[in-house]
């Protein structure tokens, strides 16, 4: 049985917060090869033009994870005041059923409760489409981040002595890029496994 | 949900709800109580979310949503008012009176539209339609911020917890015999009640009314002379049992 959506919005909050703390290590990875590169001397020029890359690079994910991040927890209350307000109407669907004397007198509640509701699930959907446009916008990152990962191999067969070591950053780049988007892979499943709840009008 | 009118006259009621046989299981079964006045109505303790739809249809077979503008809590327990965060959509405009001390508790259970009414420690009385209503402090009975209401006109004692049992849904509605109660109501008193000074400052308080039926929240009603035979079996009887 698949979660609901403010227990999917919650995981989805959770994966960016790792991804962002991927994201902090690649920014220091990034600092380490500016400052190995500063080191090598003439040979690695063009390695050094790539930490620049990196490191505007990891900037951007930190940021962007850090407002999906944000996006999401406000999603998930979102979504627990959705679920409240569903509850609410289920109870008073099952109230109109009863004909009791005074039932007449709820009108006015149940009214509010149906508009309430169906807002509520509006809002929802429309958060719900953000939150993938955000995910999707995030991934293109991690596929830059691989192409960077590339050109580092490259521009560290070139530096000499310093080969080996400019190696080692670049494969770490592609770890930390592929990890990050382990994390956005897996809010995308969660996303797209979510729960969307029949909400209940009467 | 068994509805049963235990007081009336006039305009002037009280209607016990309980006994619930469609209630899921292993849900301990409680009493609620709605009292009208003229054009006014409080209900008392409503409950526990699961009990909310029931109750809220047994409450329209006796008053509209509108006039029912009042909810009490005596305590903070999940049977007692965890439903409050539907009652806050069904009633927009209502009050709820419960202990002062509870206050940032009971907002968990959800307050968007409800009034919190704080009742300060030493009680407070309020005017329902023609008549008073009267909360009187139980601290630690059991729980330590807890309050009954006394309806002088009618001479009904809400004693909350006190005068409790845990008996089946299908148990008779009043105390036919104070014996034969007592060992129903042992255990739970023993070891749900924490104090003994606070049992015999309720019963010091509670002693001089004029009470016609003391209506707990959970198990059966009393009524004279089974009252005063509760009060006197409760005043002998050590309390607070988990302390060894």
């Amino acid at each position: 049985m698949s979660a609901p959506v403010f227990v999917t919005a919650a995981s989805i909050s959770a994966e960016l917060h790792q991804a962002m703390i991927e994201a902090r290590g690649l920014a220091l990875t990034a600092k380490n090869a500016r400052a190995l590169a500063v080191r090598a001397g003439s040979k690695t020029v063009g390695f050094r033009a790539i930490t620049d890359f990196i490191e505007e690079l990891a900037s951007s994910i930190i940021q962007q994870s850090q407002t999906i991040n944000t996006f999401a927890e406000h999603l998930s209350l979102k979504a627990v005041e959705a679920w409240r307000s569903n509850t609410v109407n289920q109870h008073f669907c099952w109230l109109i059923t009863q004909n009791d004397q005074y039932l007449n007198s709820m009108s006015r509640q149940i009214q509010t409760s149906n508009t309430r509701n169906t807002a509520l699930e509006q809002d929802l959907q429309i958060g719900l489409r953000k939150l993938i446009d955000q995910l999707d916008e995030s991934r293109k990152h991690i596929r830059t981040a691989n192409l960077i990962a590339t050109s580092s191999h490259v521009e560290a067969s070139s530096a000499g002595d310093f080969r080996e070591q400019l190696e080692v950053i670049a494969d770490n780049i592609r770890e930390t890029a592929n990890r990050i988007g382990g994390h956005l892979n897996r809010a995308h499943v969660l996303l797209n496994q979510s729960h969307r709840e029949r909400k209940t009008k009467c | 949900m068994l509805a049963t009118v235990i007081y009336e006259e006039g305009d002037h009621r009280w209607i016990m709800f309980g006994r619930d046989p469609k209630k899921a299981p292993g849900i301990v079964d409680s009493n609620q109580y709605l009292i009208q006045s003229g054009d006014e109505a409080i209900l008392l303790d409503p409950g526990g979310i699961e009990l909310f739809a029931p109750m809220l249809s047994a409450v329209l077979k006796y008053v509209p949503a509108d006039k029912l503008t009042r909810l009490f809590a005596s305590h903070q327990d999940p049977d007692i008012i965890s439903s409050l965060g539907l009652w806050d959509q069904a009633l927009p405009d209502a009050e709820l009176y419960a202990p002062g001390l509870w206050e940032s508790f009971i907002r968990h259970f959800g307050m968007e539209n409800t009034t919190y009414k704080a009742i300060p420690d030493e009680g407070m009385s309020i005017q329902l339609g023609k008549i008073q209503l009267q909360f009187i402090p139980a601290h630690y009975l059991h729980s330590s911020g807890n309050f009954h209401v006394w309806d002088a006109k009618a001479g009904i004692l809400m004693s909350g917890d006190i005068g409790a049992a845990i008996e089946p849904h299908d148990a008779p509605l009043w105390v036919e015999n104070i014996d034969r109660q007592i060992p129903k109501m042992e255990y739970f008193h023993q070891r749900w009640m924490p104090s003994n000074d606070a049992k015999l400052d309720w019963i010091r308080r509670v002693r001089p009314l004029d009470i016609k039926i003391m209506a707990p929240q959970h198990g059966r009603l009393f009524k004279p002379p089974h009252v005063e035979g509760f009060l006197n079996w409760f005043e002998e009887l050590p309390v607070g049992s988990a302390i060894r």
